[in-house]
């Protein structure tokens, strides 16, 4: 007891002790685990309706949203969220109780159009040069059907257990690695990160990282390019890898002449069910075994593209037609990145008219009319967000990509935990059978613990994801600190007959062969913080922040209890 | 702590240090016969330290010559795993036992122009999944599909989106990664050599610490080469880490040596394994439960480049590094 409050005298302890409560704090282990966290909300879903917000991915984790019951049903884990939301039906209201909030949704059915044999007359409401003029136009009849309900549209995962964010290796997600094609000036650069982050978020995603990342300069060997990369969790590659890749330059031209592109042409896109959704006139299809679904989206032009448009179509012939509907005689045709994506007839009612509000639309597919509907959809969002977006300055190619299911990460962090705690004990062992005493493996035991949970909260500070590269990097670091906890031992446990070799001295000397190790260390791991475009950053950066804890924190703290602990 | 007590206290421990070397007399008596079995063993130690850092040099010039066979066979230094040569690796975890030899043999016959590796991921040597590597194009679509087709058919899996993991790189990228990192390998080795340099100030024992870890790195490379296996951007990863490590035990020995001033050159170099060898102990100890634990390829890869690493260094440090000191010191005295 006298030596623990010897030790309490020391400022070092002092340092040691403060940073480490300060460490947990940081990481802000969190005991009940009931409910869900929310990830994102997916956009015109009934979720945002409702007033869900996607979090800000800036958000700790341990302030995220947390579904706690739906339909006063308790939601302790993502199993019973499965189960409560499969319980869910069409056109029903739906209580989500959170931690901060409770929402009443609506659920919003999901409707299958298909068309008719049969035709009718309906009145049809046109805007023309701002003038509204009816017509009678013989179409044919549809019928609507309910055959499901939408998704509501939160996307959810295990409640965060503490403030350390999850690599993706950990949680399961994708990461992509993209080169601009050309050389990129910093200006285009931060436009093309901007305009990236967008189109993701208007993809209903959220907590992704993009970030731009360069490799050594070519003077120093490497390649100097510039790199972007994307890290998304929890969503597989092929659904991001299209969307990214693309330029998205998106042109629509009437005889090779462009009458708008993507962004600045477009002054609104329609993504309202109302206006956008499967085309209920063209339906869905089958042909060669496939089924085609057609969606459509109206959009509003900016007035000289309308211009534009009015004047391509001008000179265009009718082409003749037996029903009702007759269209000119080119087509407007869309184009994404250069290939051809539609092509839509225009109606002869459009011909030389500066029109503003005009209708896209395009078609997926899939095996069964259940695949290609959603297949469809996406593709809709797809060219939507690119309208809204705009285009690249220039063509990004993905020359890295990784991707880790969710279940592989989780087992990876049960696993590594398991290692720790095996390696850990196995350690102490080591120590007591060597040095005989408890004295010094107690030491070791809280010192190794307090590096693990000191980087951690360091980590959970600045945000900095553990992924397995990191794990590795703790693992150095927790190695190179027992090393130097032997060396510590070893010299204090010297009885030499030199009488001015004191403890000091011996500290001394320890301190000499620890402070040269350590900045051997810090030199072998600065290039890796550089090199490979930084993709090797997390374990170099977890290493660097380890052994510093060690070498100017932990490392002093445990001399003084060795000192103390050791002297009988 | 003033001044004052902080003095207080150092002269309380030398009074207490001179009390402990009393009881410590009655100890050394029991101890003696404990040296004489290890007597021949100290024997060569002592006396033919000579021919033993002449062993060690001949190590060190065996793994020159293997990895000059082959760099001679393949052009190359080591086996280059997908993510250095451009390509993508499918990753799956299945809990039935999987035969990779028939695997690959299926999937080389429909994939003869590529070049097909196939790993097992066991955990505790138990078999949880494997790996398949293969040298086509991340953007290749349609050979994608057809590889993955191809392993669902053989093994007779489902294999949804997201049961497996794909991964790849371009390959002039994977080129380019690795021109960097072997960059930061030489760059880290330069930098630690000056870093040697500045704290020990004499030439031959900091040349000495200098050759240990560039033999260290040799000769774990030669290991890796004969075993056949391959290695990723983790791998290099690794090796850096071994500068440290290997340099870790060399920085004990060279200061134990040359700044303590009681005691032969002999009996210092042995204290200072004693304390060196418990330190590589306790990292290989970890270093083997992370390797036989992990199910995770990367780390194992570098859990086995570095417990080479660490069997290799142990006789750079006490044997070709403790050898140059003693013939250096001797040479000094004379």
């Amino acid at each position: 007891m006298s030596k623990l409050k010897e030790m309490l005298k020391n400022v070092r302890v002092w340092i040691f002790i403060i940073l480490l409560v300060f460490s947990i704090i940081s990481i802000h282990p969190v005991i009940n685990k009931d409910g869900v966290a929310i990830r994102n909300v997916i956009k015109e879903s009934a979720a945002a309706k409702a007033g869900i917000e996607s979090p800000n991915p800036r958000i700790v984790p341990t302030k995220r949203e947390i579904i706690n019951s739906i339909n006063n049903q308790l939601i302790k884990n993502l199993q019973d969220y499965d189960n409560a939301v499969n319980l869910l039906k069409a056109n029903q209201t739906v209580r989500i109780a959170t931690n901060k909030n409770t929402y009443v949704l609506r659920t919003i059915p999901l409707t299958e159009t298909t068309i008719l044999n049969e035709t009718e007359w309906v009145n049809k409401t046109f805007t023309e040069n701002n003038k509204t003029y009816s017509k009678l136009i013989l179409e044919n009849k549809t019928k609507t059907e309910i055959i499901g309900m939408q998704d509501i549209g939160i996307k959810v995962y295990e409640k965060p257990g503490s403030n350390i964010r999850k690599g993706l290796d950990l949680q399961g997600g994708t990461r992509v690695l993209l080169q601009p094609e050309n050389e990129t000036p910093k200006e285009d650069m931060d436009f093309i990160l901007d305009n990236m982050k967008q189109r993701l978020n208007v993809y209903g995603l959220t907590d992704i990282v993009v970030r731009a990342a360069s490799d050594l300069p070519v003077y120093l060997g490497g390649t100097g390019k510039d790199f972007i990369i994307v890290e998304i969790p929890g969503v597989n590659e092929e659904e991001v890898k299209d969307l990214l890749a693309r330029q998205g330059k998106f042109e629509a031209k009437v005889a090779n002449k462009t009458i708008f592109k993507g962004g600045n042409d477009i002054t609104y896109v329609c993504r309202s069910s109302d206006c956008s959704g499967i085309d209920p006139y063209a339906g869905c299809s089958q042909a060669e075994g496939q089924w085609f679904c057609r969606f459509r989206f109206s959009i509003t032009l900016s007035p000289e593209a309308a211009q534009k448009q009015a004047e391509a179509t001008k000179d265009l012939a009718i082409l003749p037609s037996e029903t009702e509907r007759r269209y000119l005689s080119e087509k407007l045709q869309l184009f994404l990145d250069d290939e051809l994506v539609d092509e839509l007839n225009i109606g002869e009612d459009l011909k030389g008219q500066a029109v503003t509000d005009i209708e896209i639309s395009g078609s997926g597919s899939g095996i069964t009319q259940q695949a290609a509907i959603p297949d469809s959809l996406n593709n809709m969002k797809s060219l939507q967000t690119i309208l809204i977006t705009g285009s690249l300055p220039v063509k990004l190619n993905i020359v890295k990509t990784d991707s880790i299911s969710p279940t592989l990460g989780k087992e990876f962090i049960n696993n590594s935990l398991f290692i720790a705690i095996i390696a850990a004990i196995v350690v102490v062992l080591l120590i007591l059978v060597r040095y005989r005493r408890f004295t010094t493996a107690f030491p070791v035991i809280i010192i190794m613990l307090s590096e693990i949970v000191m980087l951690l909260g360091v980590a959970a500070l600045i945000g900095w994801s553990l992924d397995l590269a990191a794990i590795a990097g703790i693992i150095i670091a927790i190695g190179t600190g027992v090393n130097d906890q032997i060396i510590i031992v070893d010299e204090t446990l010297k009885k030499e007959k030199e009488a001015v070799s004191g403890f000091k001295e011996k500290i001394k000397r320890a301190f000499f062969i620890i402070m040269t190790a350590y900045f051997t260390m810090v030199v072998a791991m600065l290039p890796l913080l550089f090199a490979g475009a930084g993709l090797l950053k997390g374990f170099a950066l977890t290493t660097l922040i380890g052994i510093s804890i060690g070498v100017f924190i932990t490392r002093p703290a445990f001399a003084v209890m060795i000192e103390i602990l050791l002297k009988d | 702590m003033s001044k004052k007590s902080r003095f207080k206290k150092w002269l309380r421990q030398q009074n207490e240090e001179e009390f402990k070397e009393e009881k410590k007399e009655i100890k050394k008596e029991e101890t003696i016969h404990e040296v004489k079995h290890r007597n021949l063993l100290m024997n060569i130690y002592d006396k033919h330290y000579k021919k033993l850092l002449i062993v060690s040099f001949a190590l060190l010039l065996f793994a020159i010559i293997v990895i000059g066979i082959k760099y001679a066979q393949t052009g190359e230094f080591f086996k280059k795993s997908v993510d250095i040569q451009g390509g993508i690796s499918i990753t799956l975890s299945s809990d039935s036992y999987i035969d990779i030899s028939k695997l690959q043999n299926t999937l080389s016959s429909d994939f003869n122009q590529n070049d097909i590796n196939i790993r097992t991921l066991s955990a505790a040597g138990k078999q949880t999944g494997i790996i398949v590597d293969i040298d086509i194009d991340l953007n290749d679509k349609e050979n994608t599909e057809k590889l993955i087709n191809a392993i669902r058919k053989e093994l007779n899996l489902e294999l949804k989106q997201g049961e497996y993991t794909i991964a790849g790189i371009g390959s002039s990228l994977g080129k380019s990664f690795f021109k960097g990192a072997l960059l930061a390998l030489l760059v880290a080795f330069i930098a630690m050599s000056i870093i040697v340099f500045l704290s020990f100030r004499v030439p031959v024992p900091s040349l000495a610490v200098v050759l240990a870890a560039f033999s260290d790195i040799i000769t774990t490379l030669a290991v890796v080469d004969l075993i056949g296996m391959r290695i990723s951007t983790a791998g290099i990863a690794a090796f850096l880490m071994l500068i440290g490590y290997s340099v870790d035990t060399d920085i004990l020995l060279s200061t134990r040596v040359l700044k303590r001033k009681e005691g032969s050159v002999l009996d210092k170099t042995i204290d200072a394994a004693k304390t060196g060898l418990m330190m590589s102990l306790t990292a290989i100890a970890a270093v083997l439960i992370a390797l036989i634990f992990t199910q995770s390829s990367v780390l194992k890869e570098i859990m086995i480049i570095i417990i080479i690493g660490l069997l290799a260094d142990i006789i750079y440090t006490w044997i070709q590094n403790a050898g140059i000191l003693r013939w250096y010191l001797q040479r000094k005295n004379v």
